[in-house]
């Protein structure tokens, strides 16, 4: 059991059966630490906007410069149009930015490593970016599969990789995220099984090796949540600004 | 560190069959799906709204709050620096003005000094010419008075001198015509 790498990422039930219509919907925990991370953003944001002072504290300048980096972000890629998007982008940023952090500390779960928690954000935003898209622009948002300055003899084949590029974005978006915290952890997991396996002999080179692992697989947190985020904007860009 | 290598590689091999002993991802198995999107979207969904309607307006207050300060700030040092150089033009035609009137007032009272001193002058001058009349008079007078005491005395001596020598008293009147016929022959 302690050797699987696989078995960080079981998911069970804890306290009582929720059924509802035939479906379970029990407390797991996935949902604990969904709940935790949920919890330490709100604790976060509670202490960093807690003091409205002109020079701002340390913790303030936290909830300030999350805010100018975001909005920096959605205005450098889906521009002015976004703000009304603004609190979804840095709420999704945040969570899976914290859903990844808190995976990284030892016998925590990691949220996102599971494909049906990003295939929910990824389809989520694809249904809202097209709803979004129709609404503004109407049928002539289906000309975001005809690119503009293309020849003609070529146009069906590229409206065709068009479609099935726009198609596979909720897919690649979500596996994106999954199989990058999936493999990070692991990694950090058979490198770690390695260390106790191997003693003190030749325990220190995958020793060594998580330990790099673990910092990389921080920085990867940060860029994965970072990567949703701007891949959300520039899809959101896509349906507010039709540049084809 | 070849050791160690060939360590890793034979662990792995033997331990091959402990990795594949629970084959299969458990993302895969769909018995917890519903439930992790039901609680995903409940806690997302509350983390979105409490984040939407309390913490970014705080955020959006706070930033804005700042940049208004500096802006007003801004503004306030602009217009105290405008005003702060009305003033030093004021200051400086005040001091212009100033210096242009000294200087008529001083060419002025310079004037009435001199023309003070004109008549000032001209009166001393008056008064002098006044005083050296007078004092010319009185010389005048001591003299002609001088000379008449001085007759008399002479005639009192000549007239002592005649008695003691010749012991009768002489004619006064004949002694008065020789002294002043004697003294007609001086002058003073």
């Amino acid at each position: 059991m302690a050797t699987n790498p696989m078995h960080q990422f079981h998911v069970y039930r804890i306290g009582p059966e929720i059924n509802v219509v035939g479906v379970d919907l029990s407390f797991t925990n996935a949902s604990l630490f969904m709940l935790i991370s949920a919890i330490l953003i709100l604790i976060l944001l509670l202490f960093s906007t807690k003091e409205k002072k002109l020079i701002p504290s340390k913790i303030q300048l936290i909830s300030e410069m999350l805010y100018n980096f975001i909005a920096k972000m959605i205005s450098d890629t889906a521009g002015k149009k976004a703000k009304p998007y603004f609190p979804f982008i840095f709420s999704l940023f945040i969570f899976i930015l914290f859903c990844n952090m808190v995976g990284m500390l030892p016998y925590s779960f990691t949220v996102t490593s599971h494909i049906i928690v990003t295939l929910t954000f990824a389809i989520f935003i694809f249904i809202g970016v097209n709803i979004l898209g129709f609404v503004i622009h109407g049928f002539k948002y289906l000309k975001i599969f005809v690119p503009s300055g293309v020849p003609v003899i070529l146009l069906p084949m590229i409206t065709i990789i068009e479609i099935i590029s726009y198609l596979s974005r909720p897919l690649s978006l979500s596996v994106r995220l999954f199989a990058n915290m999936m493999a990070g952890h692991t990694m950090l997991k058979v490198f770690g099984g390695f260390v106790i396996s191997l003693g003190l002999i030749g325990g220190w080179l995958p020793l060594g090796f998580s330990v790099a692992l673990t910092g990389l697989e921080i920085l990867i947190a940060f860029l994965q949540a970072y990567v949703f985020a701007i891949l959300t904007c520039i899809y959101l860009n896509d349906a507010l600004n039709l540049h084809h | 560190m070849s050791k160690v290598l060939s360590f890793i590689i034979l662990f792995v091999i033997l331990e091959h069959r402990l990795f594949a002993a629970e084959a299969g991802m458990p993302q895969l198995d769909p018995v917890y799906w519903p439930s992790q999107i039901f609680w995903l979207i409940i806690i997302f969904l509350s983390v979105y709204f409490l984040i939407a309607k309390i913490f970014i307006p705080k955020i959006e207050d706070n930033i804005e709050s700042r940049e208004d300060k500096i802006r007003k700030d801004l503004e306030e040092a602009k217009s105290l620096g405008e005003e702060s150089e009305k003033k030093l033009k004021t200051y400086k035609d005040l001091i212009k003005t100033a210096k242009i009137d000294a200087k008529k007032i001083i060419s002025q009272s310079r004037q009435k000094l001199s023309q003070d001193m004109q008549l000032k002058g001209k009166e001393i001058k008056k008064e002098i010419e006044k005083e050296t009349e007078n004092a010319q008079k009185e010389i005048k007078n001591f003299k002609i008075n001088s000379i008449n005491k001085i007759n008399l005395i002479s005639e009192e001596i000549a007239s002592n001198l005649i008695k003691d020598i010749f012991g009768e008293d002489p004619n006064k009147s004949s002694v008065k015509a020789i002294v002043n016929e004697i003294m007609k022959g001086h002058k003073f």
